[in-house]
């Protein structure tokens, strides 16, 4: 569960940074980002750095719970940072990484 | 003071920052080496075979105590745990020298003492992170407790200093000179934001007993005791009878206790005059546990086995104490847990170091137009090199004590750490004879090869290198002698980075120009 926690918070920071046009430029080469999507970005970003919390405390209880999650926040931003400087395509999977996730909480509650 | 109150902040920041800034790396650094203090000690002591706790630990230990020290006024048990698998011992013995207490580690399975080498072990760095060495205790807590509130202090500064907090929230823009030290330190600061805050905080809350006594002191005047057994629920001690009378069979008081905390885990036993009447008992749960630190425990009658008290979750004030006391020092955390705390930590210390070493960077480009750089540039400069570059060497240099030092050694624990401060006083006096970029490049390389060095000294010099603990399943000194490699790989990176940094001001401009593919995208 800590894991799927882990991919929504980078999944979450990937919406976000797409949604501001420095990072935008990193990822696509371009300034300018449609406005459409910039919406999305910014606002699917929110929502799944919220739903980010909900893994980590059913499997943590509140109290380790909210622990878990600022620490898994912490090191997913620390992740996006460094794959926009270093990688910035590697943005886009990111984005994507609560699929997989999602299956292997399914197939392995536990982790 | 500056007009305006960003820029009065920015100076704020600056100074709280920088006055205290190679106290707070040395404490941020050592604070995280704190966190796997039980692994550190465990490496230390290569004498000392991995186990599994067992369900009779308490029983091996205290008939282990029986035979060493059945006149003893009180023992202290530490019970196996997963990250440090021997009983350790502590009793009480009048005719003992210094404080009147003697110490022994026993070997889980037997009960024997083990004879393991002197070594403080992870407990040296974890008691330098709050009090620092060469002094009492006292002055080195108040030292590290002010250093602190110049930390919280700089934090907040910095938070309304940095106006493009959320704006630069993931921006790292490399080789870049003074742009990417701000980048750098903008970044380590902010996404590890909610750890700064809470680490320095509750620091701060740990020592406040001390820091500021005052409602204390007036709501119970000259009665420390009473506050605390109020508060902490100590029980005051109870004095032994004279008549003897043994005592009882430990294991179905495990048991009990087992049951009053829902399946969770014995860590520590308390014996207060053992085999007299007057014995009690005192069962302490695991504090890997619960997020709060202020213990749950059971206090049995050693001569019948009566329960006499027993302490759970303290008033509100105590519990929130307790609770952010456990934050800091994190016991609660299992291994992946631990890691994020780990890496919060030297993001942590390299918040510090960015900061310090910004603040010359942007000092020598202000004196380049001026002329020769002043003094108070030169002294930060060369502090810089001896704490950041030169800790992590001493660090390791504590630990090739740890293997080379003979065995029977007198005072061996206080060598171990006298070889670590020599090592720190040769970084220090280094950077007067070397010139500065010549300085950092070889103090991170002498980090890096110690730390390289130190698992191929294990191979010479114990029978716990790596490849026997990967067949003997001791995962802890596994990790442990990798995440040495770990370090020599992260210390040799870095000397390797500023011995290919551009040395003069007209390499600099060559390297900022925008190269082609970027200009035309």
């Amino acid at each position: 569960m800590i894991v799927l926690s882990f991919a929504l918070a980078c999944a979450g920071f990937a919406g976000l940074c797409l949604g501001m046009e420095r990072h935008y430029e990193q990822v696509f080469r371009t300034r300018r980002i449609p406005p459409a999507r910039r919406r999305l970005g910014v606002s699917a970003g929110w929502l799944l750095l919220a739903l980010s919390l909900l893994p980590a405390v059913l499997q943590h209880g509140w109290g380790f719970g909210l622990v878990w999650w600022a620490g898994v926040l912490h090191a997913a931003a620390l992740l996006l940072a460094l794959t926009l400087t270093y990688a910035p395509r590697l943005v886009l999977a990111w984005a994507a990484a609560p699929v997989p996730a999602l299956l292997l909480a399914a197939l392995l509650p536990s982790l | 003071m500056k007009d305006g109150f960003r820029q009065s902040m920015a100076w704020l920041h600056t100074w709280s920052g920088l006055l205290v800034g190679w106290v707070l790396f040395a404490v941020f650094l050592t604070g995280t080496a704190a966190y796997l203090r039980p692994e550190i000690s465990h490496w230390m002591r290569p004498e000392i075979a991995a186990a599994t706790p067992g369900p009779r630990d308490a029983e091996v230990a205290v008939a282990a105590m029986q035979a060493l020290a059945p006149n003893s006024p009180s023992w202290f048990i530490s019970l196996p745990e997963p990250r440090d698998t021997s009983i350790r011992v502590f009793w009480r013995d009048p005719t003992a020298e210094g404080r009147g207490f003697r110490s022994a580690v026993l070997d889980a399975a037997t009960g024997q003492p083990v004879a393991a080498r002197d070594t403080l072990g992870g407990e040296f760095f974890y008691r330098f992170h709050f009090q620092l060495h060469y002094m009492s205790a006292f002055w080195g807590r108040w030292i590290v407790s002010i250093c602190t509130m110049f930390m919280l202090v700089a934090i907040v500064s910095g938070i309304i200093t940095h106006r493009r907090i959320f704006a630069d929230f993931f921006t790292f823009r490399p080789a870049k000179g003074q742009r990417s030290w701000l980048d750098g330190h903008n970044l380590c600061a902010v996404l590890a934001l909610p750890y700064h805050l809470m680490i320095t905080y509750t620091g701060l809350v740990i020592f406040m007993l001390m820091t500021m006594p005052w409602g204390i002191e007036r709501a119970y005047p000259n009665q420390r005791g009473a506050f605390n057994a109020e508060v902490f629920g100590n029980a005051p001690p109870r004095r032994p009878l004279g008549q003897p009378a043994p005592l009882v069979p430990i294991a179905p008081l495990v048991e009990q206790a087992r049951q009053q905390w829902q399946g969770g885990a014995l860590g520590r036993l308390q014996v207060s005059n053992p085999n007299d009447a007057s014995a009690t008992i005192q069962l302490i749960r695991d504090d890997a546990e619960r997020l709060s630190y202020n213990p749950q425990s059971m206090t049995f009658s050693g001569a019948t086995g009566a329960l006499l008290s027993t302490r759970g979750e303290g008033g509100p004030a105590a519990e929130t104490r307790g609770v952010m006391y456990g934050l800091h020092i994190g016991r609660f955390a299992g291994p992946l847990l631990r890691g994020l705390f780990v890496l919060a930590g030297l993001a942590g210390t390299v918040m510090v170091a960015t900061g310090c070493v910004l603040w010359a960077v942007k000092q020598r480009q202000q004196a380049a137009k001026k002329g020769q750089p002043g003094f108070g540039t030169r002294l930060a400069e060369h502090l810089n090199v001896a704490t950041i570059a030169g800790l992590p060497f001493a660090m390791a240099a504590f630990f090739w004590a740890n293997r080379l030092l003979p065995q029977d050694m007198a005072q061996r624990g206080a060598w171990e750490v006298h070889v670590f401060f020599l090592a720190w006083g040769f970084c220090a006096l280094h950077p007067l004879l070397r010139p500065r970029r010549q300085a950092w490049v070889e103090q991170f390389a002498l980090g890096a090869a110690a730390f390289a060095l130190l698992p191929v000294l294990n191979l010479l010099l114990t029978q716990r290198h790596l490849g026997a603990s990967l067949v003997a399943g001791d995962w802890v000194r596994f990790w442990f002698d990798l995440g040495l490699l770990g370090c020599a790989a992260v210390l040799g990176f870095l000397a390797w980075k500023v011995a290919r940094h551009p040395a003069t001001a007209s390499r600099t401009r060559v390297a900022a120009v925008p190269r082609p593919a970027r200009a035309t995208s």
